[in-house]
């Protein structure tokens, strides 16, 4: 129900951005934010493909543990990595994965859950305080309808190795 | 005409290039018989007098001269035979022809880098003045007579083309020079046809295809009957308004002179149009030619066949053929799924008879779909040896060393790309086994017990998993001392070290080493042998060279063959499942812990067939989870390469699949996963993802994890 009501109040506040980006033509971008362990990450809209659950997963030895394997997405191999264990915490049975285009390669990466798409100023993205930098991440901004803080993931970086 | 013009110079240079090639094949043979067949002088005349129409009608003015004077010279040996030329002129001929196919595959690839052509022939062109000087200065009597008669034959023939429905003629003379006069008189036809309604008849005839007429047209220009005055006027508005027309003259026929003067005129085979101011003799033109076809029974039944093969190929574009391959592998797939489809495992055998007949039928034909899919992008390897032969021979020139080429298997097909990329390879290696491989003079081989002339063998060979090709010479071999004295001395090597014979061989491979202290024109500068290597990995091969010294170098390039859809067995360890592909195993035992011996360093090792093989058990190299721990529960696949050979300890066989290679994503390249035995992956029937195992660098990344 709470989720519900969430649900509803962010489509109150997407109204209210939109209406106020029709008054002052504030740029927006969409993103998709999901939830890893309590972290809520975003990533731009444009660079997903796809979301998807269930797949089986091929293990890949020789390979760092983040790399979880290799997914069959209709005839196609993707790489998967489980963003828990890229960022160091306990890996749990999940299977929400987000499909991604970075620098034209495609890579799925394994989430807690995926919670919306929603409209961000882009002016409201921060970077990050330097002695607070996290992993992964480009910036940050407080979520309008205010259920708290939005890191901005950069997927280049969560490749590089 | 000129929308296209493009694909008109596309076919310009396609052709040019077959052309050249072709020529550069007669000579070759020709040289080594030190004579010219009249077959090859016909062809050469042929090849000439087509590259200067096309060079013509490109406007390559340059090109066009040089082939001219090529071609006259041609005309001179053909008129009177090979004679003409005494033995001691005739190197001076070959290395004149070499030269001249030299200068136009240089031309033809300025042209196709869109470079300018120069236009500095004058050299050239003297060389060859002066060849047709010397010839002519030694049969002018006979040129006398050759000309002669072939004039008294045309001045005996009128046009005899027209007949009694056709009674009114018309001449049109082309502008001169504008080449490629049979194609502009046939499109004239052409034109003429769709302004009028009523049949007429042309001559000569075959004006589309038969360009050695361009000639005479441009002399006499062609003739056109029409069967009322009316059809004519028409035609002459069409044809007055044709920018390559410069006049035309009506005429209106008398009967046609009997056959007997025309049976004279054949009777010398010669270029009959050549004698101008004479009415043409366009039907003896014709003759001459059946006379030709039927005294050089080779060349003349070469040239239909020529065209047909032209017709029957057309050239495609090779991503389109990548894309039919991908296609087709999602097929074969498709096909594996539905026939092993789990909704059919509870249904009644009996009641799927039908099924697995279709079943069967569909698999035979994806078998086929698929053999002839991947055959479409096989070509054969014989045009990269063939052009060994001619830097053997330049090369043995300049060297002043004599050397053999003999080439084994050319008929060998490998996919287009690797063609591609072992040509520049090859290449490198022969001009080696000239330089360094060939000793400088015949005494050191007599001294040596071979055979003066140096052997060099070139041989390709496909084994179904891998292209070998293997370049072989007789000549002094290496001295590996002295390499690894230079290896040491350049730092690649270590002194305190002792190097296996085949370590040695590999510092030769790296770049910057040569041997050679001076740099010459072909070798020395120590770029070779390392771009060797480097374009044989582009494409997953291994160079492999062996030499003794004072007898010989063999280089061995083997390329896998990039068969996307390949054989495979699919083994399970733990909940993973690998495919090994199908060649590379030679057997497959169950074996009890008593079979396995250890040695000191902990590796195991298992005896078959009087010979000890390293055990690979694959869940310890992988750090998986296997299902069967222990030595009974398992299986083990005896797998061999031409490098290695060992038995991969697995948990089960889980039976033989075709699969389709598919590349793994390149994101995952970045950890190394290649070097670890992993070449890719293939999905298999059930939607699972099965990994492919290349069995030859399987062993030497578990030998990397054996040094710890």
């Amino acid at each position: 129900m709470s989720d519900e009501n969430m649900l509803f109040a962010t489509e109150d506040e997407q109204m209210a951005a939109l209406n106020k980006k029709e008054l002052n033509e504030v740029v927006t971008k969409k993103y998709l934010t999901f939830q890893t362990d309590n972290l809520m990450f975003g990533i731009e809209a444009e660079s997903v493909i796809e979301i998807i659950t269930n797949y089986p997963i091929t293990k890949i030895p020789m390979v760092p543990d983040y790399v979880r394997g290799i997914i069959n997405l209709r005839g196609q191999t993707i790489p998967l990595i489980d963003m828990r264990l890229r960022l160091s915490l306990m890996s749990i049975d999940t299977d929400c994965i987000i499909v991604l285009n970075v620098n034209d390669m495609q890579i799925g990466i394994l989430v807690d859950t995926v919670n919306q798409i929603i409209d961000i100023p882009v002016e409201t993205i921060l970077p990050m305080p330097a002695h607070n930098a996290q992993k992964y991440v480009s910036g940050m901004c407080a979520m309008p309808d205010g259920s708290g803080t939005m890191l901005v993931l950069d997927c280049p970086l969560l490749l590089q190795s | 005409m000129e929308n296209n013009s493009d694909s008109v110079l596309e076919m310009y240079l396609y052709e040019t290039n077959t052309l050249l090639e072709q020529l550069d094949n007669i000579m070759l043979s020709a040289e080594q018989a030190d004579t010219l067949s009249e077959d090859d002088v016909n062809e050469i005349f042929r090849i000439m007098h087509t590259l200067k129409g096309s060079a013509a009608m490109m406007e390559f003015e340059p090109l066009m001269t040089i082939a001219h004077r090529i071609e006259d010279l041609f005309y001179l040996i053909r008129e009177n035979t090979m004679e003409v030329v005494p033995e001691q002129d005739r190197p001076q001929l070959f290395d004149l022809l070499f030269k001249s196919i030299d200068y136009f595959r240089n031309e033809v690839s300025k042209i196709e880098n869109g470079e300018p052509l120069s236009n500095n022939i004058d050299n050239f062109l003297n060389a060859i003045n002066m060849f047709i000087n010397k010839i002519n200065g030694e049969t002018a009597e006979a040129q006398g007579q050759a000309q002669t008669q072939p004039a008294q034959a045309a001045s005996a023939v009128k046009t005899s083309g027209a007949d009694a429905n056709h009674r009114y003629s018309l001449r049109v003379f082309l502008d001169a020079g504008c080449g490629m006069e049979n194609l502009r008189a046939f499109m004239a036809v052409n034109d003429v046809k769709d302004q009028c309604i009523h049949e007429f008849t042309y001559e000569p005839e075959g004006l589309e295809t038969d360009s050695s007429l361009s000639e005479s047209i441009s002399e006499n220009g062609f003739v056109m009957h029409f069967s009322s005055d009316d059809d004519r006027k028409q035609a002459i508005q069409v044809v007055g308004g044709l920018g390559f027309v410069k006049t035309y003259q009506e005429i209106d026929e008398e009967p046609p002179q009997e056959a007997a003067a025309q049976a004279e005129a054949v009777s010398e085979p010669s270029k009959v149009a050549e004698s101008t101011e004479k009415e043409p003799a366009p039907a003896v033109k014709r003759k001459v030619e059946s006379a030709e076809t039927t005294k050089t029974d080779a060349s003349g039944t070469q040239n239909p066949a020529h065209h047909q093969i032209k017709q029957s190929l057309i050239s495609v574009n090779l991503s389109k053929l990548d894309q039919l391959m991908a296609v087709v592998g999602e097929i074969v797939i498709t096909e594996a799924m539905v026939t092993a489809s789990p909704d059919l495992k509870g249904m009644d055998a009996a009641k799927l008879d039908n099924f697995n007949k279709s079943a069967r039928q569909l698999r035979k034909l994806t078998d086929e779909l698929q053999d002839i899919s991947m055959s479409l992008r096989m070509v054969p390897v014989s045009g990269t040896f063939q052009k060994m032969r001619r830097i053997v021979r330049d090369m043995g020139q300049k060297l002043g060393r004599r050397a053999n080429l003999t080439i084994i298997g050319e008929d060998t097909e490998i996919d287009k790309t690797i063609v591609d990329a072992i040509s520049d390879p090859i290449m490198h290696i022969v001009r080696n086994s000239m330089d360094h491989g060939i000793e400088p003079d015949e005494e050191t081989r007599i001294a040596a017990g071979k055979n003066p002339e140096g052997e060099i063998i070139l041989s390709a060979q496909n084994t179904g998993s891998e292209v070998i090709i293997r370049i072989e010479d007789d000549g002094a071999g290496v001295d590996s001392d002295a390499v690894l004295r230079k290896a040491i001395k350049q730092g690649l090597a270590s002194p305190d070290v002792d190097y296996s014979q085949r370590e040695i061989l590999n510092f030769l491979m790296m770049p910057g080493f040569s041997t050679n202290t001076e740099v010459t024109e072909f070798s020395g500068r120590g770029v070779g042998m390392d771009v060797v290597k480097k374009n044989i990995e582009s494409v997953a091969g291994t160079v492999l060279m062996t030499s003794e010294f004072g007898k010989g170098t063999c280089t061995t390039l083997k390329i896998p063959l990039t068969t996307a859809i390949m054989d495979g067995m699919e083994v399970a360890v733990g909940d993973s499942i690998f495919t090994i592909p199908l060649q590379t195993i030679r057997q497959s035992f169950n074996a009890s812990e008593s079979d396995i011996i250890h040695d000191a360093m902990q590796g195991e090792m298992i005896g078959k067939m009087d010979n000890f093989y390293p055990v690979v058990r694959l869940h310890e190299l992988y750090g998986l989870e296997p299902r069967a721990r222990k030595t009974d529960d398992g299986i083990f696949v005896w797998v061999e390469t031409s490098e290695s050979s060992y038995c991969l300890f697995v948990d089960e066989l889980l039976g033989e699949q075709q699969v389709v290679i598919k590349p793994l994503p390149t994101y995952l390249n970045s950890f190394g996963i290649k070097e670890a035995g992993i070449v890719g992956c293939t999905i298999l029937g059930d939607g699972n993802i099965s990994l492919i195992l290349d069995v030859a660098s399987l062993l030497t990344s578990n030998a990397g994890f054996a040094g710890y």
